[in-house]
């Protein structure tokens, strides 16, 4: 795993806790800490799975290179965050956070960060607040689904292996944040013309990729193929218990499909479940709907003779999702499950 | 591995076929199974739904009943496999070198190659695979073919999965349950809801993998059926969906989402309690009136009425973008 693949919290210096790509990593502080990050507001294309380019902003890490979803944060409870927002178009953004219950207000934001301006975001975390939460721009419905979009984890105070006190553990985490794009949508922003009101999304990205299948041009590349991309790919040895945590920034709903194992279903929109339920398939809402679940790297229970090791998809089985441009097969929002 | 397998056939029209994985080769530590299902396709069935339209379907047919393999019809779902816990089933596929297909068994979780996804294993053509597995968990499942997925599911190629339990010997003979030590129940139902638009029934077995814009991103369908049967009245009556009863017995029904759009099923004032999903018992029993679900989930429903009566149940199917209803389905449950 290469070194920018991990994220590095924890100790007396905390300047920045993201992550650049790869799995969030975390170690519980018995300390508050203020996390501090910088973010560019900034546009440019992507390339799509049919060739087709398509307008896009992000916010990146640098003043001209949008990253979609923007770099993962995690912190605990009891920890400030102060996210500085620089606005580099020429239009009005904003940057909050999302409620932790689905539906519910922002827990903080910038506010109107002007064109060429920047505003600092300062909030400290109240305990209780431990769980998964989408950041992103809300100053129209729509800019979210451009890319202005990421993903911050809030643990509970000086734990590391828990969503929320109590929960079951686990000991890996990662965020699958789903997205759809209508190109005509985008298209509309960058020209300034009407906006679309009737979406008809083409292209469905998790953690702003595309599979590509065997045989594919980008197949096995992790800054191309969802496949292989560290972020998405869940990747263990049995026993590897991982936490995924499921937001959906896009427009359409979603049906998450794990093969091999069924997953352990924690919350749904912000709510922790009364009962945990084994789920090979979970209901992941559109606006702004969420999930935790656990991936419980358990031997392939179905297997003979038995296996512990294979790869395997998880795909959406709202099957539009799994094409690129109407066709295209496989160059939709899929992942892999690779059992070591 | 990877592009240009067999060309097209089947739904009208030739085509070349991409990202596709042709393969038939043996079953990695093949055993004597204890139960054998024999597989074959058929890409020339048909629905006729209640206005008199009807639509091309495809699906796979029982060989060892006589069925055919190729350019003829079948049942509308596939004809469904009934297991018990811990035997080792074979599902034997046969497919001809005019197609591509695989059988991926829902919710079953075996080894790499016996998960019947193409790009992880191979789509089957031109031979025979047999799939390999031993159910762990009693439950509801389904099987589907996982090849051109969107395409091949709306197009028919699905049926029903169930795994019994191993019998309880302190049970009387015959007495059956959801799950082991899980409730008896006397009546079964098998619900799978799914929807249909005619737009996608025109396309050859491979359209789109070449790319191109076949439309498979945009599913606007036009009926609504329950297990093969048109939700607008047939299954209201017909006896392979609604449900007729004794007042005392114990109904399982056993709730497919096999469509792609979200949906919601209300029971019409009966309440459920929901035993299991998704081939797991649940931790508590769940009572509801109505079940939000989505693509693939599954919901095992005990209902044991107390009045005879009769109680219409409606499936709604909303638009996974916009949240709009698309159109519902409705059958009965007649407790006499
Ligand atoms: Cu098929
Ligand atoms: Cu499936």
């Amino acid at each position: 795993m290469e070194r920018r693949a991990f994220l590095k919290a924890g100790g007396a210096s905390l300047a920045s806790a993201l992550m650049g790509s790869g799995m969030l990593t975390w170690s519980a502080r018995s300390e508050a800490a203020t996390i501090s990050q910088t973010l560019y507001i900034t546009d440019g294309t992507k390339t799509m799975p049919d060739g087709v380019s398509v307008y896009v902003k992000g916010y990146g890490t640098t003043a001209n290179t949008p990253l979609i979803p923007a770099p993962s944060i995690i912190c605990q409870e009891g920890d400030t965050l102060s996210i500085t927002v620089y606005n580099m178009l020429s239009v009005t953004h904003n940057l909050v956070i999302g409620g932790l219950v689905s539906g519910s207000a922002p827990i903080a934001s910038t506010g109107d960060i002007a064109p060429g301006g920047n505003k600092t975001l300062t909030y400290t975390i109240p305990s209780g607040a431990a769980g998964s939460y989408l950041f992103y721009d809300n100053k129209t419905s729509y800019n979210r689904f451009l890319g202005l979009h990421g993903g911050l984890a809030i643990m509970p105070a000086g734990i590391s292996n828990q969503l929320y006190s109590g929960s079951p553990t686990f000991v890996k985490q990662q965020f699958w944040i789903l997205n759809d794009i209508d190109p005509a949508l985008n298209t509309a922003v960058k020209n300034g013309t009407t906006i679309p009101t009737n979406f008809t999304p083409r292209y469905f990205t998790i953690n702003g990729l595309s599979s590509r299948p065997p045989g594919a041009a980008g197949h096995g590349d992790p800054t191309i193929d969802a496949l292989y991309d560290p972020r998405s790919r869940l990747s263990g040895h049995v026993g590897d218990r991982t936490l995924v945590r499921m937001l959906n920034t896009g427009m359409c709903s979603h049906a998450v499909h794990t093969h091999a194992n069924h997953m352990e279903w924690l919350t749904d929109r912000g709510t922790i479940r009364p009962a945990v339920w084994k789920k090979d398939t979970l209901y992941l809402r559109n606006n702004l709907g969420k999930i935790d679940a656990i991936f419980p790297f358990e031997a392939p229970p179905d297997a003979y003779p038995p296996v512990t090791s294979g790869h395997f998809p998880m795909h959406l089985h709202d099957e539009m999702s799994q094409t690129a441009g109407g066709g295209l097969y496989q160059f939709g929002s899929m992942t892999e499950l690779e059992f070591l | 591995m990877g592009m240009n397998g067999g060309s097209g056939g089947g739904g009208g029209g030739m085509g070349s076929a991409c990202y596709v994985y042709p393969g038939a080769p043996a079953t990695p530590g093949f055993v004597t199974p204890d139960v054998l299902f024999q597989r074959g396709i058929y890409m020339n069935g048909s629905m006729t739904f209640d206005d008199g339209n009807s639509v091309t379907i495809w699906g796979f047919t029982d060989l060892a009943a006589g069925g055919g393999g190729g350019m003829t019809g079948g049942s509308f779902p596939s004809p469904a496999m009934r297991v018990t816990e811990g035997q080792i089933v074979h599902t034997a596929l046969t497919v001809n070198m005019m197609w591509m297909h695989t059988v991926h068994h829902h919710g079953i979780e075996p080894s790499q190659e016996n998960d019947g996804v193409g790009h992880f294993s191979w789509d089957v053509t031109n031979g025979t695979y047999t799939y390999q597995w031993r159910p762990s968990h009693a439950g509801t499942y389904f099987y589907h073919c996982h090849t051109n997925t969107p395409l091949h599911a709306e197009m028919g190629m699905y049926g029903g999965l169930i795994v019994d339990p191993v019998p309880n010997p302190n049970d009387p003979p015959g007495t059956k349950r959801a799950f082991a030590n899980g409730p008896i129940y006397d009546v079964e139902a098998i619900w799978a809801a799914d929807e249909i638009d005619p737009a996608w029934h025109t396309l050859q077995w491979s359209a789109g993998t070449c790319g191109g814009d076949v439309g498979l991103n945009n599913l606007n369908p036009r009926y609504f059926i329950i297990t093969g049967v048109d939700g607008a009245s047939s299954a209201l009556t017909n006896p392979g969906v609604a449900v007729t009863m004794q007042k005392g017995q114990r109904l399982l029904v056993r709730y497919i989402c096999a469509g792609f759009h979200p949906q919601k099923i209300d029971f019409g004032g009966l309440t459920a309690t929901v035993v299991a999903s998704d081939g797991r018992p649940l931790p508590q029993a769940w009572q509801t009136t109505s079940i939000e679900a989505h693509s693939a989930e599954r919901y095992d429903c005990i209902f044991q009425p107390t009045t005879t009566g009769t109680w219409t149940v409606t499936v709604t199917y909303y638009h996974w973008r916009s949240g709009a209803v698309l159109g519902t389905a409705r059958t009965r449950i007649n407790v006499v």
